[in-house]
């Protein structure tokens, strides 16, 4: 009788949770059993064990096989099982030394022929096995997604491979500091909507949140599109934050890895769990792959209500709790909501040339379905106009989005150099401190606050968009011209 | 250690019935000090206007307190009060804040702080007014003394404007001798529930004037104390030329149309756009557009 364990992990949520996997090979009739709560892919295992074992060049014993995977309660899911499986049972039928066993964690998916395939979520196994203080040996082709700064990654190819040699430790992969962008849309092209460049690129350089209102074609979004080529690029621990999310949704996390802040744009029909993740097992959701970077909501009024009010709490918190009858799960989730709106059913309320048919009580549910706590949560809201016809044959004369991100990325190192966080997170006294209103910019806060009837949450995000817009100027102070312009990005209490 | 002290080094002055820069106003009362002693400019004594009301001030009190006192210290009227607690200091606040002055008239010694933690405040005020008192210096205050202090509020302004003011209350016997003294005495009206209120709701009922926002007490203070010299007013003047101010009343429009049209800086446009709306000169319409209220 031989017994063998080998470490690997399962993914809850966006971590990677330790998981045994012990195989006993034993005498009795020949089966091939899996215990432990696997789900169905886990259980396939046992077939793709037996054929790529034998595929390459290794004996599958005739004999009573147990696999049980520990810790028991935990529910495991997933085809990365396969690899772990089959080290433990060919170290336990004395093919493979013990070493593999015992001074490795091991997450791969086998085909039937041997090789080695990756799964989703490898960068989440790699950083488990990090904390687990052990070497990852998984699949080569997700090499440039697990070998991370300080990760001892070990790439397979083929279970042949093992055979005679353990797998080196792989180069680790040097990142740009800076991602090149993607130079499809510039902010040159966009003729007019001064006012609109300018409150998106003010969400750009503070991480705020933004509605765009206007009729159909008025440009709105062709200026959401536009967004990404002013972003500035993640930092090394959001990199690594967003790619992990990336991973274990199974998108590729190159882009997040090489720094480039994430964009992501679902469609109006997204459902809740679409949206805020959701599903068995839980996948993260759109919002979380917008983590560090933009949510855009195209017709955003179209968006089933429930999903969209679910967008609050991460709004607020920065993060989705998702509680399931297995656990309990948090999905990282703070990113830049970009929304864009018909002022109306019919799209032309407030045109100058075509009349509106809605009546006003339509129009009023209209605006209703976005509500007003999530109102609450948007910093910025513009009209965007259509664009008088003989503007739009003038060639453009506005900024190119690599000079408007040069001041975004200035904005932002002046908000990093302050060393409270991001400007879109601060709160309390630490934001007042920040913005250091003088008694003018106060007396224009307070009346307006009155005027206006802002609520407490109001008042904190318009200080915040307050803060940006004075970072992108150099000032130290948030002055009385800074509160009185972001005052009109502010959505009206609508009575 | 306490930044600012009082009293101060420097300021000190001592006015006497006869001498020629003693308040004609309150000369003419029925009994005028005989002494004012106090810090500060005395031609800030000449004329004013009186903002009082009770100690112990609901907010509603603070917030007409501030309302009123805050418009006629924008304006360049002199707001006099008391140093209590409560409504007196809002109003003192309020002026200065505005860029405006104020006298303080003290229930003690000119040279005394009192209540105790108000020497910030008082220095403050001497800054740009006067803070004064008909008593010795050093002179401690008593119960007496304040009823005293009241007869000269009322005498040294030409209009009292009442915030909030309980039946017997020292703000009651204030506007009392300011009706004797034959001053123009203006009330805020108050709820009819509110004990705070009894007293000036009394007063109306009386023949005070009722004054329920800015342009009533500007219509007395114009007709007692002359125009105002400075503020609000030479401002909004002053806006009559602000382009974006002019091109919205006339045709209301977007920030970006109105930035194309007058050939300024969207962020230019955006700032003054915010600036008016914050005052309530101009408003936001549901369709995006901006114009007059």
């Amino acid at each position: 009788m031989a017994q063998c364990t080998v470490q690997t992990a399962t993914l809850v949520g966006v971590q990677a949770v330790p998981v045994e996997v012990q195989v006993d090979v034993g005498a009795g009739l020949p089966t091939f059993a899996i215990v432990g709560l696997p789900d169905l892919a886990v259980q396939e295992a046992r077939e793709r064990v037996r054929s790529s074992v034998r595929a390459s060049g290794f004996e599958l014993p005739n004999a009573r096989i147990v696999v049980n995977l520990a810790p028991g309660p935990l529910r495991k899911h997933g085809t990365g099982f396969d690899l772990p499986i089959a080290i433990g049972l060919l170290v336990a039928t004395g093919q493979l030394p013990r070493q593999l066993a015992e001074e490795f964690a091991a997450v791969g998916e086998l085909a039937l022929d041997g090789s080695i395939r990756a799964v989703p979520g490898m960068l989440a196994y790699a950083l488990g096995a990090r904390s687990m203080g052990l070497p990852l040996l998984g699949p080569a082709e997700a090499t440039s997604a697990a070998s991370q700064e300080g990760i001892d990654y070990r790439p397979l190819a083929h279970l042949s491979q093992i055979r005679h040699s353990i797998p080196g430790r792989c180069a680790q992969i040097v990142q740009p500091l800076r991602p090149a962008i993607d130079s499809e849309y510039d902010f040159a092209d966009v003729v007019g909507h001064d006012l609109a460049k300018r409150a998106l690129l003010i969400a750009a350089a503070g991480g705020h949140n933004a509605l765009l209102i206007g009729p159909p074609g008025s440009g709105k979004t062709m200026l959401a599109r536009r967004l990404p080529s002013i972003l500035p690029p993640l930092d090394s621990e959001e990199r690594l934050q967003t790619a992990l999310v990336h991973s274990v949704a199974g998108i590729d996390e190159g882009a997040a890895l090489s720094g480039l802040r994430p964009f992501r744009a679902p469609h109006h029909s997204a459902s809740i769990a679409g949206l805020v993740g959701g599903g068995s097992p839980a996948r993260p959701g759109e919002a979380s792959l917008a983590h560090n970077g933009v949510l855009f909501l195209d017709e955003m009024p179209e968006f089933g209500p429930a999903a969209l009010q679910a967008l609050r709490q991460p709004l607020e918190d920065g993060c989705i709790t998702l509680v399931r009858v297995d656990g309990r799960m948090v999905f990282p989730a703070r990113f830049a909501l970009i929304g864009s709106a018909n002022p109306c059913p019919c799209g032309f309320y407030g045109d100058s040339r075509r009349r509106c048919s809605c009546s006003e009580s339509i129009v009023d549910r209209y605006r209703g379905r976005i509500g007003g706590p999530l109102m609450d949560r948007i910093d910025l809201v513009v009209d965007v106009a259509r664009i008088d016809p003989s503007l739009l044959l003038t060639p453009s004369t506005g900024a190119h989005s690599s000079a408007l991100r040069e001041q975004v990325l200035e904005a932002r190192d002046r908000a990093l150099a302050r060393g409270l966080g991001p400007t879109a997170c601060l709160t309390g006294t630490s934001l007042l401190r920040a913005c250091g209103l003088d008694t003018a910019a106060r007396r224009r806060l307070e009346s307006a606050a009155r005027l206006k009837s802002l609520s407490g949450r109001g008042v904190t995000r318009l200080l915040r968009v307050a803060r940006t817009a004075a970072d992108m100027e150099g000032r130290d102070r948030v002055g009385s011209e800074h509160i009185s312009e972001m005052l009109g990005y502010r959505a009206k209490e609508e009575t | 250690m306490r930044e600012i002290e009082w009293p101060p080094r420097t300021g000190a002055f001592e006015l006497r019935l006869e001498d020629p820069g003693y308040p004609p106003q309150l000369r003419a009362t029925a009994s005028p000090p005989k002494v004012l002693r106090g810090f500060g400019d005395p031609e800030s004594l000449m004329q004013g206007v009186a903002v009082i009301g009770a100690r112990k001030a609901t907010p509603y009190g603070i917030r007409c307190a501030q309302l009123f006192a805050g418009w006629a210290g924008a304006a360049g009227y002199t707001v006099v009060s008391g140093a209590a607690v409560g409504c007196d200091t809002a109003a003192h606040r309020a002026a200065l804040d505005a860029g405006g002055r104020s006298v303080a008239v003290l229930g003690c010694g000119a040279d005394v702080s009192y209540p105790r933690d108000s020497g910030p405040l008082l220095a403050r005020i001497a800054a740009s007014g006067a803070v004064i008192s008909e008593l010795e210096w050093g002179y401690p205050p008593a119960k007496w003394t304040f009823r005293a202090r009241n007869r000269i509020i009322a005498g040294l302004t030409k209009a009292l404007l009442v915030v909030e003011a309980g039946l017997g209350s020292g703000t009651f016997i204030t506007a009392d001798f300011a009706l004797d003294a034959g001053r123009e005495v203006m009330v805020v009206p108050g709820s009819i529930f509110a004990p705070e209120c009894t007293g000036s709701n009394r007063l109306l009922s009386q023949g005070a004037i009722p004054v329920s926002d800015i342009s009533e007490m500007r219509a007395v203070l114009e007709n007692q104390l002359g125009s105002p010299t400075r503020d609000s007013v030479v401002e909004m003047l002053a806006r009559g030329n602000d382009p974006v101010l002019a091109a919205v009343r006339t045709n209301p429009s977007r920030p970006d149309d109105l930035a194309r049209e007058l050939g300024l800086d969207i962020i230019e446009v955006a700032r003054r756009i915010g600036a008016l709306e914050g005052e309530g000169m101009i408003t936001r319409y549901r369709d995006g557009r901006y114009g007059a209220c």
